[in-house]
């Protein structure tokens, strides 16, 4: 009778200790990325405008790693999202995303060295986890909270709170105001339009 | 030119009573404030126009599984927080005080900022801005005690005392050191009133001073009660001093409404949506966000 016995507190230890160690894997892949965006920004040798390509090349891996853009898209749309065809489901999350890089490239690549503070990590469901974060400036202080989701494994970004302003709940509201007076093709043409920069 | 007068003196007037309540976030091209969502990622705030996007950004064609484009089962899934919307019955009129503001913007408060901001250099300008924070204390204080915020009164307080005494006048910002960390709060009357159940009501753009509601209205009203300068000489003086907050400020933030602007689809609907997220997670989390866990625990069910 001691096998089982055995086996059952081996079992159980591994349970705890996956359980201990996942408390902070949402922090910790949020950092990682985090990180990984600043290894970029600060490397010595990406400097000048000619590295500003590069720069953006590997920033788009990050993100793909880092967020989870049908998440994100899905979210976004809410109640909307299912009236749109998949074909163009998929073509909201690839224009969404190069609207938000395209917004959002410059002030990352403007990034000087400040300093980034982990402060919290909740969670919110067994899937679902925020990550609180503070960014440090000379004059100010600025939260950032990540939203993350467990995907197949690992803890995507769907959405990211600056100030208490969420990105995604933001762009819903305007996305909802434009459906709610066009249809979704026409979205997809603002969205078009908007990246090519008009 | 009589109305150029009495366009000159509503300046004065709004300005003036528009940096009384000062949301700190909510971005607007005229009112100081600005941070827009997702702006500073995880990077610092610099202006800088955006170059168009490059060609390669499409190359991949679909981003994910199919399966992940399959319908939403619950429409209501994904929403974990409360509606966040406000009436706008006011739209038109809004929209055209939206595109006043925004052009008072560009073309008359970020050039006379970027000049301001060439003379003066930045320590001094936030030297500036930390003193008029410090001369708004009673606003933060005074607020946190109506809303029963005890430890922000006290809080406020102290920084009050460090920053006056050892922060020559205000000017320097000595209690948000590591050693002291005493944050500066968050508190207003429109806020309070939130607090005690006032809601929002509807949407308001003021020109000159931006997203607002007829509660949070009230309460930039109220708040220039409690802005000592307003008793300390004639209108004209309090007026000057706040319209020079006003262009102070703005010269700190410059790019912030710029790349608000950029990143909208709509950039009305953005603002208005940032104002109302803010001021109702200021209302939610008066006095700093709750404990940890707490939070988790009430957004499970």
């Amino acid at each position: 009778m001691r096998r089982p016995l055995t086996f059952a507190i081996t079992i159980l230890m591994i349970l705890l200790f996956t359980m201990a160690a996942y408390a902070g894997v949402p922090t910790d892949t949020v950092q990682a990325n985090v990180n990984k965006v600043l290894d970029v920004l600060r490397d010595p040798k990406l400097k000048g405008e000619s590295a500003k390509e590069i720069k953006k090349k590997k920033l788009r891996v990050i993100y793909e790693q880092m967020f989870n853009d049908v998440e994100l898209g899905k979210r976004t749309l809410a109640r909307n999202w299912n009236s749109l065809s998949v074909a163009q489901r998929q073509e909201f999350v690839i224009l969404f995303r190069q609207v938000l890089e395209k917004a959002y490239i410059d002030r990352i690549l403007a990034y000087t060295n400040e300093k980034i503070v982990y402060e919290r990590e909740t969670m919110i469901s067994g899937n679902l986890a925020e990550v609180q974060t503070k960014v440090i400036m000379a004059s100010k202080e600025i939260p950032i909270t990540y939203k993350v989701i467990l995907k197949d494994g690992s803890w995507k970004v769907y959405d990211v709170n600056v100030e208490n302003v969420s990105l995604v709940l933001n762009y819903r509201t305007q996305f909802s105001d434009i459906l709610a007076k066009n249809k979704p093709e026409q979205l997809l043409e603002i969205l078009r339009k908007k990246v090519k920069g008009q | 030119m009589k109305s150029y007068l009495f366009g000159v003196t509503l300046l004065c007037v709004v300005l003036a009573a528009g940096c009384a309540h000062k949301p700190a976030v909510v971005s607007d091209p005229a009112s100081s404030a600005a941070a827009p969502p997702a702006q500073q990622v995880m990077a610092a705030p610099k202006a800088e126009p955006s170059p168009p996007p490059s060609p390669e950004v499409s190359v991949k064609a679909v981003s994910g599984n199919l399966d992940d484009y399959q319908d939403i089962e619950d429409p209501d899934k994904g929403k974990e927080v409360e509606k966040v919307t406000i009436a706008d019955p006011l739209e038109p009129f809004n929209r055209a005080m939206f595109q006043f503001n925004d052009k008072l913007y560009f073309w008359f408060l970020k050039p006379v900022a970027q000049g301001y901001s060439k003379v003066v250099p930045e320590p001094a300008r936030v030297g500036v801005s930390n003193f008029y924070t410090n001369l708004s204390f009673p606003i933060r204080f005074v607020n946190s005690l109506l809303q029963a915020n005890f430890a922000g009164a006290a809080s406020e307080l102290g920084r009050f005392i460090i920053n006056t005494v050892w922060g020559i006048g205000g000017l320097l910002d000595p209690a948000a050191s590591k050693e002291i960390d005493l944050k500066k709060q968050r508190a207003d009357f429109g806020q309070t009133l939130g607090v005690y159940g006032v809601g929002q009501g509807f949407y308001i753009h003021w020109p000159l001073l931006g997203p607002s509601s007829p509660r949070d209205t009230v309460g930039i009203v109220g708040d220039i009660f409690l802005y000592p300068s307003i008793y300390l000489g004639p209108w004209e003086v309090w007026a000057g001093a706040r319209v020079y907050e006003r262009f102070n400020d703005t010269s700190l933030r410059i790019g912030d409404y710029e790349s608000l602007k950029e990143a909208a689809i709509d950039p009305y609907v953005a603002v208005r949506d940032a104002y109302v997220q803010y001021r109702l997670n200021m209302i939610k989390h008066k006095g700093g966000p709750p404990p940890p866990g707490v939070k988790g625990l009430l957004e499970n069910n």
